[in-house]
């Protein structure tokens, strides 16, 4: 009996053995890259962030002081505060406005649910650089097409320089984020509609249950694990967002478009503080971790 | 399918194997524990002929555009061997593009900028190669003393030799200050203001004729930023720096008061969407009236809607002029020049100052003058003479009033490139609306701090 | 009575249906009314993008800006070099002499561009398609040590912004000699580990007997991934692939770190690179930004069914 039990064991172990090594022979391809470009710098990232590290000369080891400066840099606090805003303001918005589009263009035809899904796509395909040079026409100060519209149906009185306003100047890179951002979430909610348990609904409305209250009562919950990973995705998203800030404005006027990731490129490639660009970088990542996991830790309670 | 798919993923491996080191074969390859950057120029063995370098210009006149340069290139090829692959950078991201291949150690060997990039910024740096030996005796004489000076570190670091330079002026629509009776507040034949309260009393005007905006002090970024400097340092007699060139002195009376003034000033707006090359597309197209980023190359361009030189898109007369003073403007220099990145690899270099000599101090200096549409730095190169290859052009003889006010080369003082990122963060601070005293305080030290360091 | 009320809430429901479904149509405007606004400034006069009121539809069409597009900063079509090889390691260099190379016609540089993004849009999908299939496999149908903390790292990398590597990355680049070279876009992007997880997800859907039943058979690892496991995930690699295209094709900040020379330029990148030189050349720019993005919504209308199910299949059990 107990000898039966070794040689299983030992069996066990051996087609363990066998499994790992030809698991690892097909990972191979993948692990090449994934180790190489993508957690070899990680750790790098989180090494050279105890460095003072410039151009010019050795890197200089200095332990915990790029976290010290970087918390006593109002510049990342404003950083930190206008990606925090971006954040904010954007997801809940995204989600809100791909969950109206999508209930109303399921219940058109499919011809035309594909269509408008394919619109609210666009942005997204026609590529960030793109997007941002015609956004940045359209918000000119002298001959943009907000100005004229705005002053036309009289919702402003003088031309206002969207871009070279901190007044404005935040909000309309939120805006050109919305509009590059709804796009997977509209398609993802549509399928998801979809997937609704059709004879609970259709139960519900013999019942005399009104569009709404089978909507908030039926579907709602069973789209919440959609709507976790559009919450995440978005998030993430918002997070990134760069190449909108570097073409429009630089994180200008004074400091308020600056975000975490633009600061990072800023710091580096401006003032050649590659450190202490990676230690913003080592605290970024340690936000939007806390950050997704909150997000799937309420997702699950739900 | 399967065989397929093997063979892609065969091809595709060796594909990036072989692309691992396409350019960068013929280089020598950095030692196993210290970036390239830092390695000393060590002598190879037998060093090979070098047929090929790399040269990366900013748009310095006709540097900036690939015909002329091409043929430019190609003389220089055929009277030494040498092939130059050559690179364009804009004011935009330029200065970041160099910045990554410093970073990445794939610096080009040869830059054209001036002495604010080259000696200030990468060669304080330790990434250019010292060219002192390049300036002989002849050279040092012949050569104008306020830009030798500039392009030295020190008595015996030169990190850049000269070809051109020109004065940093602004500009007026001639036509619209005439219709708004606003030319009787400046000299037409000095080209200068009568005093600062005049250049205000015309804005004015301007600005009660056309009703709208005259003037834009831009801020976006830093393209353009001479323009500012020299608007707010003259408007009210500050400085940029200390004579030394140790510190910044923005945050002096005379320049919170001139920067009071512009905020204050009717017609003039503090723009933080526009950097100095939107601000000429706009005063060409008439939305402006005045310019700061001004200088002799776009006098000469013929601009985007083909009027002509000197002229507007709707055909009005463009008059250049210098910043409104109370004195003598002390006007913002250009100087352009190469520099040589420290690649470690002595062939290189030697063959780099070759080009250096070709461009610079030979009989091919005048056409590379031209080409760049500014003044040489020299009379005479190598016996040729210099002096008149401007003769037949009527508006270089014009702009030659600007000339003797050029005044300090400050831009080689030390933390030149974070000082001019705070320069431009400071003007948006103060055009929206925060206290002037304070921020230029603020960002005044930020600069200061990195001169100190 | 309650007839009555049943009916109010009809005809409510009936008003908000069509409303919304109006409203819906207002927005869809707005949201292609930037991709009209690029093809058509595209073709307008310098007059017209300039003018105070904006011109709606082009007054005449010019080819001007698509003329300027092209004239500018020609570059070689493209540049074939195997094997310039040389790797410094520990102190010992190999290296191998240049034994063809093979340079393109001389065309305007936005082409270059063009061909550039293609051959990274196409590279990056085809290995990462291969690898992630692989990765995702065994992943999803094998148990091996090791197997739940690779999982965990690849969720959590997944999480990461790119960004936050850059600096790492490029003087990892540096040392590979692959900086300003295609493939060091290319291979961050083969790293993520998005496809992986995707994939896995997918071939977790496939029934474990089939693979079983293929082992019995004595067919070895390989046989039973390529012929077995393969065709049954072909969808999910398709919608990989499309999507993996699209997203490299419009990659941005990876290519503004890593290229510099001309020649080596994106799309993209290029007309960035543009906008830095003549910010307010509207038309030029336009031009630009049509060529970039019209072949990237042709191949995203032909392929829309794919790239769709590939979003949703992501989802699925994230």
């Amino acid at each position: 009996m107990a000898n039966k039990v070794i040689t299983l064991n030992t069996k066990n172990r051996r087609l363990m053995i066998h499994e790992t090594v030809t698991s690892y022979l097909f990972l191979a391809p993948f692990l090449l890259f994934f180790v190489m470009f993508v957690l070899y710098p990680m750790f790098m990232c989180v090494y050279t962030s105890f460095f003072d590290a410039t151009m010019g000369r050795e890197d200089v080891f200095i332990g915990f002081a790029n976290y010290k400066t970087l918390f006593n840099d109002p510049v990342f606090w404003t950083a930190l505060k206008n990606t925090m805003v971006i954040v904010i303001v954007s997801v809940p918005i995204t989600c809100i406005f791909s969950l109206w589009v999508a209930t109303v263009i399921s219940k058109m035809p499919v011809v035309a649910t594909s269509a408008f899904r394919c619109i609210f796509y666009l942005p997204v395909v026609t590529g960030s650089v793109a997007v941002t040079v015609v956004w940045k026409w359209m918000f000119n100060n002298y001959y943009g097409i907000f100005n004229y519209l705005g002053q036309n149906m009289g919702l402003i009185d003088k031309n206002i320089n969207w871009l070279g306003d901190e007044k404005y100047a935040l909000g309309c890179i939120i805006l050109i984020l919305l509009t590059t951002s709804v796009g997977q979430p509209i398609v993802l909610y549509v399928s998801a509609l979809d997937n609704v348990d059709k004879s609970l609904v259709e139960a519900a409305e013999v019942d005399g249950a009104t569009e709404m209250q089978a909507f908030w009562k039926i579907k709602w919950p069973q789209m919440m694990p959609t709507t976790l990973y559009i919450l995440v995705i978005t998030t993430i998203n918002s997070f990134q967002c760069f190449a909108l800030i570097q073409l429009l404005t630089s994180g200008g006027p004074n400091n308020s478009t600056m975000t975490i990731m633009y600061y990072i490129y800023y710091n580096a490639f401006k003032l050649y503080k590659y450190g202490y660009g990676n230690a913003m970088g080592v605290i970024l990542a340690i936000i939007i971790a806390i950050l997704s996991a909150v997000q799937f830790k309420a997702g699950q309670e739900k | 399918m399967k065989k397929f798919l093997a063979l892609l993923l065969a091809l595709i491996m060796v594909f990036s194997l072989a692309a691992c080191s396409v350019e960068k074969a013929e280089e020598p390859a950095p030692a196993p524990a210290a970036p390239a950057e830092d390695a000393a120029p060590v002598e190879e063995a037998a060093p090979a002929a070098v047929t090929e370098l790399t040269l990366w210009t900013y748009p310095i006149g006709g540097w900036g555009n690939q015909e002329t340069v091409d043929a430019l290139m190609a003389d220089f090829e055929a009277a030494t061997g040498i092939k130059v692959s050559v690179e364009y950078l804009n004011y935009t991201d330029g200065d970041d593009k160099v910045n990554t291949a410093i970073e990445a150690g794939a610096a080009p060997d040869l830059i054209m900028e001036g002495p604010e990039r080259l000696v200030a910024n990468w060669g304080a740096k330790g990434k250019m190669v010292n060219i002192a030996d390049l300036f002989d005796a002849t050279d040092l004489e012949e050569l104008n003393p306020a830009t030798v000076a500039a392009c030295f570190a020190d008595d015996a670091t030169a990190y850049e030799y000269p070809l051109v330079m020109t004065a940093h002026c602004m500009a007026i629509n001639k036509t619209v200050f005439e219709a708004a009776d606003a030319l009787q507040y400046l000299n037409v034949e000095t080209r200068t203001w009568n005093s600062t309260e005049d250049f205000l009393k015309a804005v004015a005007a301007v600005n009660e004729y056309t009703g709208k905006q005259v003037g834009a002090v831009f801020c976006a970024g830093q393209g353009g930023d001479q323009g500012t400097r020299a608007l707010v340092n003259n408007l009210n007699g500050g400085t940029f720096t200390n004579a030394e060139h140790t510190a910044y002195t923005w945050d002096s009376a005379e320049n919170v008061a001139a920067l009071q003034t512009l905020v204050d000033a009717e017609g003039i707006e503090f723009d933080a969407g526009i950097v100095g090359g939107d601000e000429i597309a706009l005063f060409y197209n008439g939305t402006l009236n005045m310019a700061f980023c001004w200088n002799i190359a776009q006098q000469l361009n013929p601009n985007t809607a083909d009027t002509g030189a000197g002229l507007t898109a709707s055909g009005d007369e463009i008059l250049f002029m210098a910043f409104p003073s109370d004195s003598v403007p002390q006007l913002c220099g250009g100087i352009w020049g190469f520099g040589i990145f420290d690649n470690g690899d002595a062939a290189r270099i030697d063959a780099a100052k070759t080009f250096i000599k070709y461009f610079c101090d030979s009989e091919a200096t005048a056409d590379a003058v031209k080409a760049a549409n500014y003044f040489a730095v020299r009379d005479t190169a190598e016996g040729a003479d210099l002096t008149g290859i401007w003769a037949d052009n009527a508006i270089m003889n014009e702009y030659n009033v600007l000339m003797p006010m050029l005044g300090d080369y400050y831009q080689v003082a030390a933390g030149w490139a974070e000082a001019r990122t705070a320069w431009w963060n400071m003007l948006q601070a103060v055009g929206s609306g925060a206290d002037i005293t304070e921020s230029v305080a603020t960002y005044a030290a930020q600069a200061n701090a990195a001169a100190g360091a | 009575m309650t007839n009555n009320r049943l009916d109010q809430i009809q005809i409510r429901d009936r008003i908000y249906r069509y409303a919304s479904a109006v409203l819906v149509v207002l927005v869809a405007i707005a949201f292609a009314f930037p991709l009209y606004w690029i093809i058509t400034g595209s073709f307008k006069t310098g007059a017209d993008i300039n003018a105070a009121a904006p011109v709606w539809f082009p007054s005449e069409f010019t080819q001007i800006n698509y003329e300027k597009l092209l004239s500018r900063r020609s570059a070689p079509l493209f540049d074939f070099t195997i094997p310039a090889l040389k790797i410094t390691a520990f102190g010992y260099t190999v290296k191998l002499g240049t034994v063809l190379k093979i340079t393109g016609p001389t065309v305007p540089g936005a082409i270059r561009w063009l061909v550039n993004t293609v051959f990274m849009s196409v590279a990056s999908m085809l290995i990462t398609c291969i690898t992630a299939a692989m990765a995702g496999y065994v992943l999803a149908k094998k148990r091996f040590w090791g197997r739940t903390v690779l999982f965990s790292l690849i969720v959590c990398a997944m999480a990461l912004p790119k960004q936050v590597i850059l600096i790492p990355l490029l003087r990892e680049m540096n040392s590979l000699h692959l900086y300003d070279t295609i493939w060091a876009v290319i291979f961050p992007i083969v790293g993520w580990p998005f496809g992986v997880f995707l994939l896995k997800q997918f071939s977790e859907g496939i029934p474990t007997e089939m693979v079983e039943a293929c082992r019995i058979d004595g067919a070895s690892e390989w046989r039973t991934f390529t012929d077995v496991m393969f065709p049954m995930i072909k969808p999910g690699v398709g919608a990989l692939a499309i999507f993996t295209f699209i997203n490299s094709w419009n990659d941005y900040f990876m290519q503004l770190i890593m290229l510099t020379s001309n020649k080596n330029l994106t799309i993209s990148l290029g007309i960035a690179t543009m906008q830095g030189e003549s910010s307010t050349d509207y038309g030029l720019l336009m031009a630009g930004a049509a060529l970039a993005s019209i072949p990237i919504i042709i191949v995203f209308l032909i392929f829309q069914k794919y790239f769709t199910k590939g979003i949703t299949m992501g989802a699925v059990k994230g």
